[in-house]
């Protein structure tokens, strides 16, 4: 029987978000040095699609600095959990709750009094990547970014640095570049608000090297967090086979999907 | 965050870049505009029609109009879902400056079609106008509510299935207050009579339409 | 080999149904069955103001499926409102879905019935008058929401895209009762003979039986409804306690 929509889930979700997480040094931390500024958590999380059942209740957590990753086979229902975690869809069951501490307004990365945000509110705050996200076909690369910086607000300028530093042409149409750019691209519009909660999935594909270690960088910077910026950030990292895991990441929670 | 009057702006800049690199849209809003009427004016025959056949001619020149936006309009969603920049959209952008921008480029193109295709009409069929100004308020009003209707019906089907025909079959019942309203007020136009009262329950129904649209919309839009 | 009653589907034996529900059941037939009695054999034998004295009976079932097929138009609006405004419930969706597809059952009955005594009573199947009109009007309604409906796979989908086109339709609904009696001054349907107030021109036995009939179609629609709601449910439940 479905349980009402996550909307709003309950506060007293397992864990307490400045507990130590499932780090090798967990122990060692104390709850003083450990603020994470963000928190992503998730619990029993079903989602079918007319008679298949893609999520069998899936529960994960992942806090500001650290990776989660997920894997599985391909139709394991790695792209659905992102989506749901996304906000792009809602599941059957089971809770979503993501917080981020707003260190400009309370100064601090304190999560205590920051609420949990809906979905729609994470819809407009993540990055994302995904095979299935593409961007407007006749308008060039710079264009592009330039309208979705408009829509969120973000100065005009970011678009081109990023498309700078990820060797991408300003002035071709997205439709015309090769499968390798579009992923580029993707990346470039995932950053570009710098959001707290990057949600990747298989988001190395047809990159070349250069471009891999263009955007692992990226990835780890958000990683570390930018220096005067929000704070480190978080990540939840799809693919369908155990991806090369970098050496930066910390790993907080490895969910593998069973097909 | 950016304010909603700049992200709507944004759509609708945004959807007009795109348009003026491809001209879809306004191609097929006037390919199936002049077709159609270069229909009617054939079928009415040289003599063109009497005083009393006249009357059908205000009906003529909205069927051309619902015609030419049925085929032209619903593209402003389906584009976006076909092309899989839906999701983008979603994730950047409010859902009310998505609705309010995709409704200014429907309108926009709406009356641009009006403005080509009416004085087209009234030469093609001989129509003399005796109230003009009411003859504007009514192609104004009535693509207004064209314009609102089929921006949240396109929103709609555009998640379904075999979207061309279904645009057709859930805007039909939706418009037809709006047909009778506006070809009443057209013909009362054409006639010289006055109908302020006509005209205040067209702007009634458009105002309905956006209203009821705008509320509908992020339930339409988000999951 | 006994299955183990881990592996059984969680449903319960067919229970009697509590007593006040039969009684109730009882209730509406035996309603119904009288107002059909009624019609044929209480009312006035002939009625003076109708062309045709003896079969202007059709007027006890024409006018409540008309007046049930608009009702169930604004349930499925109702429906549908709770379904966007009160955290997307299965049950509204299919509540709203069921009241369109008995409403569309109704709207034909009512159609075919007011066509065959419109010919009777004045010569023509159809006139296009206002009241004909509109209950077309809801016919193409109905069967554009249940193409909807079908155009979508996904539930939450479904659901939520349905229940917005109907939101739509019940909004932009009141300018045609408006608009239409404008348009078509003439009317097929005599104003004061249906009107339930105009008591002087209809005698007391008709208007009691008409009544009588709304009240019982009414009753009958939502005891249809309510059949057709649990039905679906249940059977929604049963296919997804058979995938866990």
């Amino acid at each position: 029987m479905p349980s009402p929509r996550p909307a709003t889930p309950a506060p007293e979700v397992a864990r307490d978000p400045a507990a130590p997480g499932t780090g090798p040094d967990a122990g060692a931390r104390t709850q003083a040095d450990r603020r994470p500024g963000a928190d992503l958590r998730f619990h029993q999380v079903r989602r079918r699609f007319g008679r298949l059942t893609v999520l069998r209740g899936v529960s994960g957590q992942v806090e500001a600095g650290r990776v989660m990753v997920v894997t599985g086979a391909n139709g394991s229902g790695k792209s659905t959990l992102l989506r749901c975690l996304a906000g792009l869809l809602l599941p059957d069951a089971g809770e979503i709750a993501y917080r981020e501490a707003d260190a400009a307004a309370s100064g601090t990365d304190d999560l205590t009094d920051s609420p949990l945000l809906d979905a729609g509110e994470r819809r407009r705050r993540i990055g994302y990547v995904a095979p299935d996200l593409a961007l407007y076909e006749e308008l060039t690369t710079e264009e592009n970014l330039a309208f979705f910086s408009r829509l969120r607000g973000v100065p005009r300028e970011r678009g081109p640095a990023l498309l700078q530093r990820l060797d991408l042409p300003l002035d071709r149409p997205a439709g015309a570049l090769s499968s390798g750019m579009r992923q580029k691209l993707r990346w470039a519009w995932a950053l570009l608000h710098r959001p707290r909660l990057l949600l990747l999935d298989e988001p190395f594909q047809n990159l070349d090297a250069r471009g891999e270690g263009v955007v692992r960088e990226m990835l780890a910077a958000h990683l570390a967090g930018e220096p005067g910026g929000a704070g480190p950030g978080l990540a939840v990292l799809a693919q369908p086979v155990d991806v090369e895991f970098d050496p930066r990441w910390e790993v907080a929670d490895h969910v593998q999907l069973a097909g | 965050m950016s304010n909603w009057l700049a992200e709507t702006l944004a759509v609708f800049a945004k959807d007009w870049k795109s348009e003026a690199r491809n001209l879809y849209a306004l191609n097929t809003l006037a390919l199936f505009a002049i077709t159609t009427l270069v229909l009617v004016s054939v079928g009415l025959g040289p003599m063109g029609v009497d005083a009393a056949g006249a009357q059908v001619l205000p009906f003529l020149l909205w069927i051309v109009l619902l015609f030419a936006t049925s085929a032209g309009l619903p593209r402003a969603f389906v584009q976006e879902e076909e092309t899989h920049t839906a999701t983008a959209l979603r994730l950047a952008a409010r859902p009310s400056a998505v609705f309010w921008g995709k409704l200014a480029f429907s309108l926009s193109l709406t009356w641009g079609l009006e403005i080509l295709v009416a004085p087209l009409f009234l030469a093609m069929v001989q129509l003399d106008v005796a109230a003009p100004g009411q003859f504007i308020a009514a192609l104004a009003a009535g693509g207004f509510g064209l314009a609102a209707a089929s921006t949240v019906i396109a929103a709609i089907i555009a998640q379904a299935r075999g979207r061309s025909t279904l645009f057709a079959v859930l805007s039909f019942p939706i418009l037809i207050p709006l047909l009778l309203l506006v070809v009443e007020l057209t013909r009362d136009a054409v006639g010289g009579f006055d109908s302020g009262a006509v005209l205040r329950q067209l702007l009634l129904y458009d105002g309905t339409v956006a209203v009821a649209g705008a509320m509908l919309f992020p339930a339409i839009w988000n999951p | 080999m006994t299955t183990s009653p881990v592996n059984t589907p969680a449903i319960e034996p067919a229970a009697k149904p509590a007593g006040w529900k039969t009684f109730l059941a009882w209730l509406l037939w035996g309603w119904l069955g009288l107002v059909i009695g009624a019609a044929f054999l209480w009312v006035p034998a002939q009625a003076a103001g109708f062309q045709n004295p003896v079969a202007y009976r059709i007027l006890f079932f024409h006018v409540p499926t008309a007046w049930v097929s608009f009702l169930a138009f604004l349930a499925a609006g109702v429906w549908s409102v709770l379904y966007l405004a009160r955290g997307r419930a299965r049950r509204h969706d299919v509540a709203a879905a069921v009241a369109v597809e008995l409403g569309l059952a109704y709207c034909v009955l009512a159609t075919l019935t007011g066509s065959v005594w419109s010919r009777i009573e004045w010569g023509a199947f159809w006139n296009w008058d206002p009241r004909q009109t509109s209950i077309v009007i809801a016919l193409v309604f109905y069967a554009a929401y249940l193409v909807l409906r079908g155009a979508i796979e996904d539930d939450h989908a479904r659901g939520r895209l349905a229940a917005a086109y109907a939101v739509l339709g019940l909004a932009v609904a009141p300018f045609l009762y408006f608009v239409l009696p404008r348009m078509m001054p003439y009317s097929l349907h005599p104003e004061p003979v249906v009107n339930a107030e105009a008591s002087i021109d209809m005698e007391n036995r008709m208007l009691m039986v008409l009544l009588a009939g709304a009240v019982g179609f009414t009753a009958l629609f939502f005891w249809m409804h309510n059949l057709a709601l649990r039905s679906r449910l249940l059977a929604e439940r049963l296919e997804e306690e058979a995938q866990l």
